[in-house]
This record gives structure tokens, C-alpha cells and sequence, in this order.
């Protein structure tokens, strides 16, 4: 398979990135350092380019309706212009994916979905859109998506976005940029304040030439996996899977039960939980994927499933998945690094606190 | 890519360099390594007295986002490891030939014919990558 470029590759390689193979496509995995993109994030803005992510368009007088019945949170309460962070489940309860249901008007919703899951996602969709009045299309090679985050974000992006209301996070508005429609959604993946535009491949290479002159840091995958992880936020592949439930990944908030109807629904009605997700931290070494998770006897309860150094902790944070009739009561935790056992410290809250509002 | 390789040390394919003074042998990770790795945060090498196997692993060194193995250049016994780098591995970035990791008493001077010139490294760099 031949691997996928975004209409920006050439403005990474200009910039100096180092390319690495993702989900099927060539993306920047850093310009200068990890740790200095992480930063730019956290007290400035950066901007990331993940035009690999898919894009659904529903629209049509069901297309609210039809949303709902597909995710396990509610679509139909929410007003329009919110976006709504949920699970896709297949009827047992297992994850498909999770995406963000942008609500543009009435009768029009966007659909964001993670890049390796575009064509699953699309064909699971396709194939339960019978029966109601709405059109589905897969827009995802027709945009081109960046992500501006940072407590300075919205004072870059307002003078450059033909008109853009302060929208409170995880809200939607259609604008446009130079002439031509792009949609801004106040989401994003850090913690931190931030947006996401949406639009036309040239539209979003000029805005993106326009931020690299207005000297935004261009950030990479890995400092977008730092950040998501500082403030727990979970990965398609690693705390989701196609194996494991939304509860199982401690996403119990993302399923709403007092909806009538929607796909998991009877299977996930008794909240049926295998699994744990814990969040840990290391004074000394640092978790990574996969390292047994053991109790104070030294017996595997489970694995981590992200693990990295923070930048803002300068020290080892992980998402592990331990199996739930094995969680120690005393919460002490050791994590096997290397065939020794460093100690793991548990904690409820995110290990860093964003900025958005 | 252009990378500083010194012109008075030997090196291996696994990016270490290794400064031979009589039969102590100095070794360090290279400034191609460093900077493959990125910005460098946690490291690991063995204590004093250690044997060390010429190509086997020796330790670890993690940047944010990879971990990678350190290669003995040289089989032998650990005289040293810079306490500067504990708490501090920042600084194999910033200077990768002062930021020595570990000093070995060699063993067999024979295994320094296994090591390469500053040129052949330099050669090894332009084609691998």
C-alpha cells in the first residue's frame, strides 16, 4: 500500500519535518523539538496539520435523528452549533471508533473520524442508513483540516477568519477564509483553548502559509500525543479498540442509556465493564506501550496502553487497561520496565489541567 | 545530512562513538544519534564493575516519544559512568562528544579492528539514511 500525502507534505518537508509513516499516510511527527512544540501549546499556539482525519457529511431532515441512533451520546439534545465527543459501538458494545459530531445547521451535521478508520467508519454508517431521510457522503478527500491550539489561538485566527464569534469550546460556526467556506470548530486534542478548520485543500495551505508568517509553531504527531495524553484524553488503538466497550475505557460519561434508542444500547444498558482504565505516573522511568502493570504481590493486572514523559511534569505519565476483578484495593502499582519494577503512583484527576474554557 | 563527526574517535553502526586512551575506551552516542532521537529524557546504563559484550546491549536511551538500546562498542569491564547525565540527560543534546556515557577497561584490543574510521562512519551515515 502506498502511503498517503496531505496537501501540505511539501510544506512540511520546506519546514524541515521529520516524516513518518501514520495510519496509511506520510505526516510530521516533529519540526524542531517535541518538547518546544509542546510548550508552544501549552503557554503560546501551535498549529498541527491533520488533514489525514475523515470528514461525513449527513444532511437532510433525519440527519439529526440519524446521527443519535448511530452514537451512544446524545445528538438530539444538544443545540445547533455544539460539537459532541462520542463512541461509534457495533450492537455487542464495542468501540468502532470515536469522532466528533459537529451540529453545522438544521439538518446538517459533520462527522470528524480518525484517519486509520475512515473506510470502517464509512461502510458501518452506510450500512445502517436505511430508512431515514438524509444523504451520507465521505468528504474526506475533499478537506483539509488544521488544528490550531493554544491560549493565543483565538487572536491569531479572528482577523483572519471572515467573521468568528468568541463560540464557547466544543461549539461550530461556517465561515470563510479568503473568499471561500471553511467550517471553525472550537475543538481540538491538547487541553488547551483552540480550533479546528475545516476546508478546500489550497484554502488551508494558504491559511497555513498565513500562520507560518505570523510564526505559530508548526507542531507533530508526537507532540500531539504528548498533549492529549497529559490531559487524558484516549487514542483510537491504544485505550480504544475494537474489543473494548466504552466503559471499559472509562467513557461511561460518553454513553447516554436515557436515550431510547441507539446502536449497543441493550448490550451496554447493565454498564459491563472488564476492564479499568487508570491513569499513572512515575517519579522514575518512563511507561510505555504494552510494559506489564503489576500489583504489590508483582502480579501482571494489566498493560499500559499510552505511556510517555511529560513535558509539563517532566516525568513517566500512562493510560493503563488493568482487568477489573484484579484492581488492588491498597492502589499501589508497579510498572515492569525492562524486567525491573518501578513504582507507579495513581491518580484520579488529568495529569495536567488545559486551559479551554 | 550533515552531522560533526570527530576526526579522533572510532564508531559503530548503532551511532556510538568510542575514544580509545590506551586500554580505557570512553563511549558516547553520537551526534547523528542525538539528533535522530530528539530531545533526550531518561537514560540507563549499567553500574561500575559490569561486563560489557562487544555488540550486545548495554542500556537505554529514551527521548520523549522512542526508547533505543545502546550497543557496547567494545567488550569489558565499566571503570565509569558520568554522574553529570544523572537528572540531566538533556545533555548528550547539547554536546554529544562531551556527554560521555560510560569508560570500559578493554578486554581484547583485537575487537578495535571491528570499529569504524571517522570517514567510514561518515560514509555509513550518508547511505543508511
Amino acid at each position: 500500500m502506498t502511503t498517503l500525502r496531505t496537501h501540505l507534505y511539501d510544506e512540511h518537508v520546506k519546514l524541515g519535518a521529520k516524516i513518518v509513516p501514520f495510519a496509511g499516510w506520510d505526516m510530521p511527527v516533529q519540526y524542531s523539538s517535541v518538547k518546544d512544540e509542546v510548550i508552544a501549546v501549552r503557554k503560546t499556539v501551535g498549529v498541527f496539520d491533520v488533514s489525514h482525519m475523515g470528514e461525513f457529511f449527513v444532511e437532510g431532515p433525519d440527519a439529526e435523528a440519524f446521527v443519535d441512533q448511530l452514537v451512544t451520546n446524545d445528538i438530539l439534545a444538544a443545540p445547533i452549533g455544539k460539537a459532541i465527543y462520542s463512541p461509534l459501538c457495533r450492537e455487542n458494545g464495542t468501540v468502532i471508533d470515536d469522532l466528533i459530531v459537529y451540529k453545522l445547521r438544521p439538518g446538517r451535521v459533520l462527522i470528524c473520524v480518525n484517519a486509520s478508520n475512515i473506510e470502517k467508519d464509512y461502510n458501518w454508517i452506510k450500512s445502517k442508513h436505511v430508512g431515514f431521510e438524509c444523504s451520507l457522503s465521505n468528504a474526506s478527500d475533499r478537506y483539509s483540516l488544521l488544528a490550531l491550539q493554544g491560549p493565543r489561538s483565538f487572536e491569531i485566527l479572528r482577523p483572519l477568519i471572515a467573521e468568528l464569534p468568541d463560540i464557547e469550546y466544543y461549539s461550530v460556526f461556517e465561515s470563510s477564509f479568503s473568499g471561500e467556506p471553511v467550517i471553525v470548530a472550537r475543538t481540538g486534542y491538547t487541553g488547551e483553548d483552540g480550533f479546528e478548520i475545516f476546508g478546500g485543500h489550497d484554502s488551508i495551505k494558504r491559511l497555513w502559509q498565513k500562520l507560518m508568517a505570523l510564526n505559530v509553531t508548526p507542531c507533530g504527531l508526537a507532540a500531539r500525543d504528548v498533549l492529549r495524553l497529559e490531559v487524558c484524553y484516549p487514542l483510537y488503538g491504544h485505550e480504544l479498540t475494537d474489543e473494548v466497550n466504552p466503559y471499559d475505557a472509562g467513557l461511561a460519561w460518553t454513553v447516554k442509556t436515557a436515550k431510547t434508542k441507539f446502536i449497543g444500547r441493550d448490550a451496554l444498558l447493565p454498564k459491563p465493564a472488564r476492564y479499568k482504565m487508570i491513569k499513572l505516573i512515575l517519579d522514575k522511568g518512563i511507561p510505555r506501550e504494552g510494559y506489564p502493570v503489576m500489583n504489590s504481590s508483582n502480579e501482571v493486572i494489566g498493560a499500559i496502553t499510552s505511556g510517555t514523559m511529560s513535558v509539563v511534569l517532566n516525568k513517566g505519565i500512562a493510560f493503563a487497561r488493568i482487568e477489573i476483578d484484579k484492581a488492588p484495593s491498597n492502589e499501589v502499582f508497579l510498572v515492569d520496565i525492562r524486567q525491573k519494577a518501578y513504582p507507579a503512583q495513581l491518580t484520579k484527576k488529568p495529569f495536567v489541567t488545559g486551559g479551554h474554557k | 545530512m550533515t552531522t560533526n563527526i570527530p576526526g579522533n574517535l572510532k564508531y559503530t553502526k548503532e551511532h556510538e562513538w568510542a575514544l580509545v586512551e590506551g586500554l580505557t575506551v570512553t563511549v558516547g552516542i553520537t551526534d547523528f544519534a542525538q539528533s535522530a532521537l530528539g530531545d533526550i529524557v531518561f537514560l540507563e546504563v549499567p553500574e561500575v564493575g559490569t561486563n560489557l559484550k562487544a555488540g550486545a546491549t548495554f542500556g537505554v536511551v529514551e527521548s520523549i516519544k522512542s526508547v533505543s538500546d545502546l550497543y557496547a562498542p567494545i567488550s569489558g569491564e565499566v571503570l565509569a559512568k558520568n554522574t553529570d547525565l544523572e537528572g540531566s540527560p538533556e545533555k548528550i543534546n547539547e554536546d554529544a562528544y562531551g556527554a560521555w556515557l560510560i569508560k570500559v577497561k578493554v578486554k581484547d584490543v583485537a575487537e578495535f579492528n571491528n570499529l569504524m574510521t571517522p570517514e567510514q562512519y561518515q560514509e555509513f551515515c550518508n547511505t543508511s539514511h
